[in-house]
């Protein structure tokens, strides 16, 4: 008797890990990044995904970026958000990709980060692309110099037409 | 110089007096002192609007600068027009003298000192016209040029009220003692 019910329970627990895992998951993302740097000292990145499996659940998410792990926040029924900051100065423009991590993914992560493993190999559930196309951190020339300049190029004309009726 | 003296100059040596007065027209001091008087109060919006100066607490110093501005200003058009006028005047006598007389060529009535006193007004009514518009546009440049420079970069690490004082009277003050030179 004690023996069924111990092979009930393995059967149980077997089902619910297989049953759990996402599979085929599709997800639509929309992203934001800061575009006007002109006044903060970091960019701030947002992803917000939706998830929808094939079967099974999704359950907790863990974004890796650039060898980082963080938990991802859930924020509504299948609707996920990662989000960070970079300064604003060393925030790179273009594509970023951000890879999902279910459970296993993440332990895989730490077990391949204590042992100095290489962690592009661990394979993600799905991954996710925020594209930043660069924060304007004010314009090249300051306006008070175009116009000081403009007023000098004014002045010099004035000078020299001056010199030009006293010779 | 006593009356039976000044009975007696002609018509042409008053023209000449005129010419080399340092006095100008009505119409012309009219001209100098709405001209300074506009360009010293634009740099005000500059220091309300970008430097933040609060206009309402700064109105008494809005006024005395600007007063003391358009003064010298005008003072500087004024010396800046009579330094030019002789030299516009050298330069543009061959043209005035030809195309008057080229007009003139035709009236036989006309006797020949009546033309050349023509010719002597057209130069000047000619050399003052352009002296000063010239005189204007000169100190208006440098003026503008030198608030800017001033405001922007020299006394950029100043409270906006010593800023703007100092810029606006220095400079008015710089182009009213250039104009005095001769050159």
């Amino acid at each position: 008797m004690g023996q069924s019910i111990f092979l009930v329970a393995l059967f149980a627990v077997f089902c619910t890990t297989l049953c759990s895992c996402c599979s085929n998951p599709q997800v639509t993302s929309k992203s934001f990044t800061t575009l006007d740097a002109t006044i903060v000292s970091n960019v701030a990145y947002i992803s917000e995904f939706t998830v929808k499996c094939g079967s099974g659940e999704v359950g907790n998410l863990y974004a890796e970026l650039d060898g980082n792990v963080s938990p991802v926040s859930i924020v509504g029924p299948n609707t996920y958000q990662v989000s960070w900051t970079e300064e604003s100065k060393s925030a790179r423009k273009g594509d970023r990709e951000v890879r999902l991590l279910n459970e296993d993914g993440f332990t895989a992560f730490r077990r391949a980060s204590r042992a100095n493993e290489d962690i592009s190999a661990i394979p993600s559930l799905f991954s996710v692309v925020i594209n930043h196309p660069g924060a304007f951190s004010g314009p090249w020339l300051q306006s008070e110099f175009i116009a000081t300049i403009l007023s000098l190029a004014v002045a010099y004309f004035a000078l020299a037409s001056r010199s030009r009726v006293v010779a | 110089m006593s009356k039976s003296q000044n009975k007696g100059f002609t018509k042409e040596e008053e023209l000449l007096l005129q010419d080399f007065s340092r006095n100008v027209s009505t119409k012309s001091s009219a001209l100098f002192y709405g001209n300074a008087l506009i360009v010293s109060v634009v740099p005000i919006w500059l220091f309300w609007r970008i430097h933040m100066i609060d206009i309402y607490s700064s109105l008494i110093l809005f006024a005395v600068v600007t007063a003391v501005s358009t003064y010298l200003l005008a003072m500087a058009y004024k010396n800046t027009k009579f330094t030019l006028k002789h030299k516009i005047a050298v330069k543009r006598e061959e043209a005035v003298t030809r195309d008057l007389s080229k007009k003139l060529a035709d009236d036989k009535k006309m006797s020949k000192k009546e033309k050349d006193e023509r010719i002597l007004w057209k130069k000047n009514e000619v050399a003052d016209f352009e002296a000063t518009t010239f005189s204007i546009f000169y100190n208006n440049a440098l003026f503008l040029a030198i608030v800017i420079l001033a405001s922007f970069y020299l006394l950029q690490s100043f409270t906006p009220a010593v800023n703007y004082t100092f810029s606006i009277g220095t400079t008015a003050g710089l182009l009213a003692l250039l104009s005095t030179g001769s050159q």
